[in-house]
């Protein structure tokens, strides 16, 4: 998958973060693709999250750099991460169930009117609604009525809206923070195809989940975390449900 | 969701829609902004409306209509406050006392200016501007509890309704302020079944609605309130929104105090005192979730139509005033069986 000409859209040097005395990551270096699924397994505890809130902008690393479509960049917030073209979802942030999809997929990012009226915040809800329709199905998300609240749809057609949406806003990255966590195992599927659907579309996306099947089954690669360090990053046909695990645990590395 | 054994990734609706139509697009919006729950409000409103004027039939009597609009108008501001407060998740218990902050401090800046021979007008707008100044004060004290002090708004607000309550009364030292038979008087002109107060307050009642249904301001406000992390997540600025959710109440209440004013003539420190629960009585019966995101304005209008409705009529008919909160409290239930009627209906 990965070809040594291509430049990565996201590499990390030696990054490290600690907080007080705890090293959360040590030299954590991997380089990322367009047009990739990267798994991102470990532990509790082993700096997945610190990994992913350092790439989103939540925290700044205390060493090390972080290189996104060939230029160095430094994150004081998510919002510069955001504008650089990364976007994250969180477990625990998704999607605002009483609003519609259309709405959802717009969040933040409303488009108004013309003229005055536009100047003056008045939203352009007919556009959103029809293009929000428009941008799911491109990642194979079919929702006949965009109109519909959140609150309307399953688990899993939810997190399929959430990760559409973000695929939707990055241009390069999108970082995806247990997407199937709580999913039965049909709307996982549904989940997992929306990701390779992304990925076809020149994203790369980090897929972070402790459910080791859906991720060796969606991600073209994978990078094990153990203690803030990287233990090993390979073709995800490297890999055995048995050999992950171990490798995770560090039973049999 | 449904456990009937459904296609996964696609939700079917009987009437597959096309973006090609247009016109079915806009009778299904009206299908959906005309939820149960409005419709039955709606029917509501015409039945007690019948049944009081087939108990007197002066109801509906040009005069009492006046009268009745013009109750709704002194009503529906802090409703509306008090919607945008509960849509973004928090909730407001202070507006009754902003109330009588707002008109008693509202009457003695027109007594002043009278008094250095301001004209009626002039005195009266400088005063609508005190009310609405101290209305924005108590929304800042509310702001800066919820979002700095991290207070639990209902705690925030409690604060506050208490300092109002005994503020007023200390400004006003025990008395009403003024006598301002001018204002009282205008107040009583108009034009047709309006009288101009009711005019300006529809105008900014409609204004508020719009402001809540089509622009960014109010689908921030419904996304803060269906999930705040969602919103940070997409960039709103939370706290600032909540903030000024707060102040919009505040300034609501303030011009309302100003309303009171106008319509007894004189700043009473007990105006306005408890009638935070009719704000969110009507609230909740015009179909506001307690729990932020969800409302619609025209239910909340509704809500002060028949709270208002009962109100007088119950007058009306010569029944005991000591009724009302009673009957209020039969609303309050229906309207509560109602909601979780349709949410169970929303499959949530």
């Amino acid at each position: 998958m990965t070809t040594t000409e291509r430049e990565p859209i996201l590499e990390l040097r030696n990054i490290s973060k600690s907080y007080g005395s705890v090293n959360a990551l040590t030299d954590v270096s991997f380089r990322a693709f367009a047009g990739e699924v990267i798994g991102l397994v470990g532990d509790n505890g082993a700096g997945k999250s610190s990994l992913i809130k350092t790439i989103s902008g939540v925290h700044q690393p205390d060493a090390g750099e972080m290189i996104v479509d060939g230029v160095v960049r430094h994150w004081k917030s998510p919002h510069d991460a955001m504008e650089a073209g990364i976007e994250t979802l969180y477990q625990d942030s998704g999607l605002a169930p009483d609003l519609t999809i259309g709405s959802n997929i717009f969040l933040g990012r409303e488009l108004t009117r013309k003229g005055p009226l536009g100047k003056m915040g008045f939203l352009d809800q007919r556009t959103m609604e029809r293009q929000a329709l428009e941008e799911l199905e491109k990642v194979g998300i079919t929702v006949p009525l965009s109109k519909r609240t959140v609150s309307q749809l399953s688990g899993g057609q939810r997190q399929a809206v959430a990760i559409g949406r973000a695929a939707m806003w990055a241009k390069h990255v999108i970082i995806l923070d247990e997407p199937t966590n709580h999913l039965g195992a049909r709307q996982s599927l549904e989940v997992l195809k929306v990701i390779r659907a992304a990925r076809d579309q020149g994203l790369c996306v980090l897929f972070i989940s402790h459910t080791l099947p859906h991720v060796l089954e969606v991600t073209d690669r994978i990078i094990v975390l153990r203690l803030g360090r990287v233990v090993k990053d390979s073709p995800t046909s490297d890999y055995t449900v048995e050999s992950l695990l171990g490798t995770i645990t560090g039973l049999n590395s | 969701m449904p456990s009937k054994g459904s296609a996964v990734s696609t939700l079917e609706t009987p009437a597959a829609p096309s973006n090609e139509a247009p016109r079915a697009s806009t009778v299904r919006r009206l299908a959906t902004y005309t939820t149960n729950q409005q419709f039955i409000l709606f029917l509501v409103l015409v039945g007690v409306m019948i049944f009081f004027d087939l108990h007197n039939t002066r109801f509906f009597g040009t005069g009492e209509f006046t009268n009745l609009i013009f109750d709704f108008s002194s009503a529906v501001l802090i409703a509306v406050g008090e919607m945008y407060v509960i849509t973004s998740g928090g909730i407001d218990l202070s507006v009754g006392s902003t109330i009588a902050v707002s008109t008693v401090v509202g009457a003695y800046a027109i007594q002043y200016l009278q008094n250095h021979h301001w004209g009626e007008f002039p005195s009266l707008l400088v005063g609508t501007f005190a009310c609405a100044g101290v209305g924005a004060v108590v929304g800042i004290i509310n702001a800066l509890l919820i979002t700095k002090a991290r207070l639990v708004p209902f705690v925030a607000t409690l604060a506050t309704l208490s300092m109002g309550e005994g503020l007023a009364l200390v400004f006003a030292k025990g008395g009403t302020v003024g006598y301002d038979l001018a204002a009282q008087n205008w107040g009583a002109t108009g034009v047709w079944i309006f009288r101009w107060l009711t005019i300006i307050v529809l105008v900014i009642t409609l204004v508020t609605g719009l402001v809540l249904h089509v622009t960014r301001y109010g689908r921030y406000n419904f996304a803060i309130g269906s999930n705040p992390f969602a919103a940070r997540a997409a960039g709103i600025n939370v706290n600032r929104h909540i903030a000024s959710v707060y102040i919009l109440s505040g300034v609501l209440a303030g011009l309302t105090g100003m309303i009171w004013y106008i319509q007894t003539g004189g700043g009473a420190p007990q105006n306005g005192i408890g009638f935070e629960l009719e704000a969110i009585a009507a609230v909740v019966i015009g179909g506001v979730s307690l729990t932020g995101g969800v409302g619609r304005f025209s239910g909340v209008l509704l809500g002060v139509g028949i709270l208002t409705v009962v109100h007088d009529g119950l007058v009306f008919i010569n029944v005991a005033t000591t009724w009302n909160e009673v009957v209020v409290a039969g609303f309050i239930a229906l309207a509560a069986v109602l909601q979780s009627l349709s949410i169970g209906t929303r499959k949530r």
